[in-house]
């Protein structure tokens, strides 16, 4: 069964990652470094285990565009989110045996390291994918 | 031999077991599906059973039998469907040079062009070739691609549609210089692939770069005469040769200036200088071979400072007048800069400022403004390092503009 893990930021937190102050402490180059080595470890032992199948993380909010109808036509807007709203930021798509199993993945996550005041608010959600199997096939 | 040699030798046989196949019977697509098999055989027979007297001959002659099946097969879905096609099993034997048997090199290159067939999409030749040439299963081209191996087995499939019905005969097109290019094209993808990275993943991908200089160097074996083959492996080699020495402790990416340069792979330099030299007097200088002597330039110089930028500079001069591209040009700005001063670099600059691809590129103001800052004008450089920002959508890159900007506000 495959569920996917999803996280969260704002344009601010990410802003905070890149080393800028907004409305929050920017991160230290040790911040930055921990976490880069936080993530590699755990890629790497979900590879191992041959739960991942894959993951990405995604570029700050404000690079963003939505696309919806205007009078029948679809017209492009750039950068649809408040600075402060939090949107999906990476995910992972995993393949394990549990909606426990993936879980316990998640909250492995809880233990990344980043500025307290984000840690204590940073949360991730894990969602099952719809992999429609026709019941015949057992 | 254990399981690993078995499998570098399986590897390393696949596309002339599947050439062969082709060769006798045609029908590439199901071919392909029959070579698969019998290396999937020979990968659970021979680490119990020993090697064959000739395993190349066993592997050619299960993929016959399995492919004369799967024809079978197919003959009789036809016949259900009630179409009046016949098939013939019989070989085909298409001649080759001088009449006799083609080597196992002309097999392997004609693979390769099927592969890389122009009417294929980029994603499909990069995941056939990794395939039907490379000997890879879908689950490692998966990894290897980052992508699911749905999509995999999807892009190869349709590749093998589209191969089918263009009915590309399975013989050495004339005057290949064409389909040739095609091929470099796409080993030098699958090379890039290996370095693109994504979030914490850079360090599994080094494989791929690995799998593009083993494959070029199979290229290589059968048409050194082409020197732009002996020029792309020459730059794969001289670009991965300081692959140790790119990701800090912490993953992140080191600039060449900053490289420790005793990590740089001393052999694989000297292979690929010695490869673009020999290929240089060569015929027409194309470009893999100008970009593997850049390459070398930077390789063999003992520090960033101590670097030839002349000589890159006119490299990347003859580079731009075959290759009228906004990153060669960019890429010469900054050699003409380290040469002739910062002001000059500008100049140059100037004349891509109208390129569209250069105004929303992080790296053409990231250069500007270091150069702007170098020339020393700080206020105009905290501009264009705010622009550069604007476009960088990797965190990395982020953190490196943020800290220029920083820098640049505080008071001198």
């Amino acid at each position: 069964m495959k569920y996917m893990i999803l996280t969260f930021a704002s344009q601010h937190d990410y802003q905070a990652m890149a080393g800028k102050a907004a409305g929050q402490p920017a991160w230290t180059e040790a911040d930055y470094a921990a976490l880069g080595a936080f993530m590699r470890a755990f890629n790497q032992e979900l590879l191992d285990s041959g739960e991942l199948v894959e993951t990405r993380g995604l570029s700050a909010p404000v690079h963003s565009r939505r696309v919806r109808l205007e009078q029948g036509v679809p017209v492009a807007t750039d950068g649809p989110y408040a600075e402060s709203e939090e949107v999906l930021a990476g995910y992972w798509v995993v393949d394990c045996t549990s909606f426990d199993r993936a879980t316990e993945i998640a909250s492995r996550l809880a233990s990344c390291p980043g500025p307290e005041a984000l840690r204590t608010r940073a949360y991730a959600d894990v969602r099952p994918i719809d992999d429609h199997q026709p019941d015949f096939e057992g | 031999m254990d399981a690993a040699e078995i499998e570098d030798l399986l590897r390393s046989l696949t596309p002339q077991v599947l050439g062969a196949a082709v060769r006798r019977y045609g029908h590439f697509d199901l071919a392909e599906d029959a070579t698969q098999e019998a290396l999937l055989a020979a990968a659970s027979l021979w680490p119990k059973d020993g090697l064959p007297i000739d395993p190349k001959a066993w592997l050619v002659t299960v993929a016959s039998r399995r492919l004369t099946d799967l024809l079978r097969a197919e003959q009789a879905r036809r016949r259900r469907e009630e179409t009046v096609a016949q098939w013939t099993l019989t070989e085909i034997e298409a001649p080759g040079p001088a009449g006799g048997r083609p080597a196992d090199g002309d097999d392997t290159l004609v693979v390769l062009f099927m592969c890389c067939h122009p009417s294929l999409s980029v994603a499909s030749q990069i995941a056939l070739t990794l395939r039907a040439v490379g000997g890879l299963s879908v689950a490692e081209i998966a990894r290897a691609l980052l992508a699911s191996e749905q999509t995999v087995t999807r892009r190869i499939t349709r590749a093998k549609q589209s191969i089918k019905d263009s009915g590309v005969p399975f013989v050495l097109p004339p005057g290949d210089t064409g389909r040739l290019d095609a091929v470099l094209r796409v080993l030098y993808l699958i090379f890039n692939e290996g370095y693109a990275s994504t979030a914490g993943t850079q360090l599994l991908r080094v494989d791929l770069a690995e799998e593009a200089i083993r494959l070029t160097r199979i290229l290589r074996a059968i048409r050194a005469d082409y020197s732009e083959v002996s020029g792309l492996l020459a730059l794969m080699l001289l670009v991965h040769a300081r692959h140790r020495a790119r990701a800090g402790a912490d993953g992140s990416l080191i600039p060449m200036a900053e490289q420790d340069r005793t990590l740089w792979d001393r052999s694989a330099i000297e292979e690929g200088v010695a490869l673009v030299t020999a290929a240089l007097p060569q015929g027409v200088t194309g470009p893999y071979q100008l970009q593997a002597a850049i390459a070398a330039v930077h390789d063999e110089a003992e520090s960033a400072h101590a670097t030839d930028w002349k000589q890159i500079a006119a490299l990347y001069g003859v580079l731009l007048r075959l290759d009228d591209n906004p990153v060669v040009a960019l890429n010469h700005a900054v050699a003409v800069s380290m040469v002739a001063g910062p002001r000059a670099g500008l100049t140059l600059l100037q004349g891509l400022e109208a390129d569209s691809r250069m105004t929303t590129s992080r790296r053409f103001h990231a250069v500007r403004a270091h150069l702007l800052e170098q020339s020393g004008d700080r206020a105009a450089a905290l501009v264009a390092y705010q622009t550069a920002a604007r476009y960088a959508t990797n965190t990395q890159q982020q953190r490196y503009l943020q800290q220029q900007i920083a820098r640049l506000c505080q008071p001198v």
